[in-house]
């Protein structure tokens, strides 16, 4: 296959992709973008300036809620022999789990990107203004933040899954996956709690505070990313034989 | 041709048309350590049906899936065309069916075929061609879920007529299929393999000498045995008769539910016997082979 061969293959793996994922996970999907947009335009409505600190607190959850279709699609791709079918024609693990992982982006982006403008549109048709606290609680928490928690939850759903039994209807870990893909923002939520808890909280630690939880979520992606080639070997994803 | 072993290298002595064979060279394999193939080696370059037999558990499945490139070999090579499995030349010379339909869940049968035939560089106006060819056109619309099994089976294998290769590598293809759509694709598959190398997995015995040219008999991870279809020979023939009314010509026969059995050297005595029984005056309702001479392949 050529270069651009593989190019346009790889491309068009990805676009494929998210629209299975879209169609699977249709539920989650809309779920996920309905309950974001639902929530933000009654907080912004009812809650008043408030929504600024009460609306990002939820937006990873939805987030995470919304992009299970990415996982889906691949716990249902391993069972079916899909991957089988894509690591013999040339597709590489690697390739295959950056697949989902990108994908899930993709949908995250969608429930984030909806349920945010609407839930802003309202709020801002109420008279109210763009303050530092709500920049900094959607642009520097919700918003990366639900990017991360998805992406933590997708990659340790692959692992759930790769590393499970390959029998049917026993390996998907979807139903389980949003509350442990929420975890990174919980503990980020506790740590500003517990320090506000020890005394007053300034902006700076605030900002340390939430750097270091998507930081440490984004780290640990990565290293599992990486390790990938190593701790989960190709038989992971092979159909029951 | 000759005899494989565990170790030697059978080769089928007859030159590929195109040139492009498949070799496994001293093969162990398996899953997670796990070693299910032992040192398998096998060179295949004419173009026909190899029939890969092999009771369950045998390591059939693992063996196609060694030489498809997707379990990596703990020994030994498997080559393409003289060329490593691992490069994507070698790949794009042959086709892999598993024994799984491999159907996207979320698309279409139109969709998924779309989907193969971008991923095995076909073009998509080969999709038309093979939604005819293998008469599912009027399941373009449906998703994998409305199938029936024998459906998703058949637009599975329309996979595999997207784009001509040389080597097809077809896992149990007819598989719990009903016996009208298997011998549809049996026949598909021989048309197909007048010019190309096709190993073709399957535990059903009668399937193998209907279909297959070369046998393979995998047991216990080792090829048993490899060589033309019509030199392996069981030690029993035996016919079975069904008669319309019983006859003191055949007392001398065994019962075996409706069936009267004779022990015959071979299947060329079959018409001897028969004539032998009418001159007798009896009368004959159906006369078959009561057990396939491949069987003793496997015990």
């Amino acid at each position: 296959m050529s270069a651009s061969a593989t190019e346009y293959v790889s491309r068009s793996l990805l676009s494929v992709t998210v629209r299975r994922a879209s169609v699977s996970g249709r539920f989650f999907l809309v779920y996920g973008t309905v309950i974001s947009a639902l929530f933000g335009v009654l907080l912004a409505h009812f809650s008043g300036p408030s929504f600024a600190t009460s609306y990002p607190l939820f937006l990873p959850i939805f987030g995470v809620v919304g992009s299970m279709g990415g996982l889906l699609v691949f716990t249902s791709d391993r069972t079916k022999g899909v991957l089988e079918y894509l690591l013999a024609y040339g597709y590489s693990p690697r390739r295959l789990f950056a697949n989902v992982l990108l994908t899930t982006l993709v949908l995250v982006s969608i429930v984030v990107g909806i349920g945010v403008s609407v839930s802003l549109g309202v709020y801002f048709a109420e008279g109210h203004t763009v303050t530092s606290t709500l920049a900094i609680s959607m642009g520097v928490y919700a918003v990366p933040m639900a990017f991360a928690c998805a992406a933590f939850a997708s990659t340790v759903g692959v692992y759930w899954t790769a590393l499970s039994s390959p029998r049917m209807g026993m390996t998907s870990p979807v139903g389980l996956i949003p509350f442990i893909g929420i975890l990174p923002a919980l503990v980020t939520l506790f740590a500003i709690i517990a320090t506000a808890l020890s005394g007053p909280l300034s902006t700076s630690t605030l900002l340390l505070i939430l750097g270091s939880g998507m930081g440490l979520a984004a780290i640990f992606v990565i290293v599992l990313l990486v390790s990938m080639g190593r701790l989960l070997r190709r038989e992971r994803l092979l159909s029951p034989a | 041709m000759s005899t494989g072993s565990a170790t030697n290298v059978p080769d089928t002595s007859v030159s590929a048309g195109n040139g492009v064979g498949i070799e496994c060279r001293s093969v162990t394999a398996g899953y997670l350590g796990s070693r299910v193939l032992h040192q398998i080696s096998f060179r295949i370059t004419e173009p026909s049906i190899y029939v890969v037999l092999g009771p369950n558990g045998a390591g059939k499945t693992t063996l196609f899936r060694t030489l498809a490139g997707i379990l990596r070999p703990y020994e030994g090579e498997v080559y393409i065309g003289g060329e490593p499995i691992d490069r994507q030349s070698s790949r794009d010379r042959l086709h892999y069916l598993a024994h799984m339909d491999g159907l996207p869940d979320g698309l279409s049968v139109r969709e998924a075929l779309e989907f193969f035939a971008r991923v095995e560089g076909a073009q998509l106006g080969d999709v038309n061609r093979v939604l005819d060819q293998l008469e599912i056109r009027d399941l373009s619309a449906k998703f994998p879920s409305q199938l029936s099994a024998g459906q998703r089976k058949r637009v599975s294998i329309a996979r595999v007529f997207l784009r001509e290769r040389s080597i097809y590598l077809l896992d149990e293809p007819t598989a719990n299929l009903d016996p009208k759509v298997a011998r549809e694709i049996r026949e598909l598959i021989l048309k197909l393999s007048r010019e190309k190398i096709v190993l073709y997995s399957s535990h059903n015995l009668f399937e193998a000498r209907e279909i297959g040219r070369y046998v393979l008999v995998i047991k216990s991870g080792q090829i048993s045995r490899f060589d033309r279809i019509e030199n392996v020979r069981g030690s029993r023939y035996v016919l079975g008769i069904r008669v319309l009314q019983p006859s003191p010509a055949l007392a001398a026969y065994d019962h075996e539910g409706e069936y009267y059995l004779r022990e015959l050297s071979g299947p060329e005595e079959v018409p001897a016997v028969l004539r032998e029984l009418m001159a007798q005056g009896v009368q004959i309702r159906e006369a078959r082979e009561m057990e396939n001479p491949l069987e003793d392949l496997f015990t």
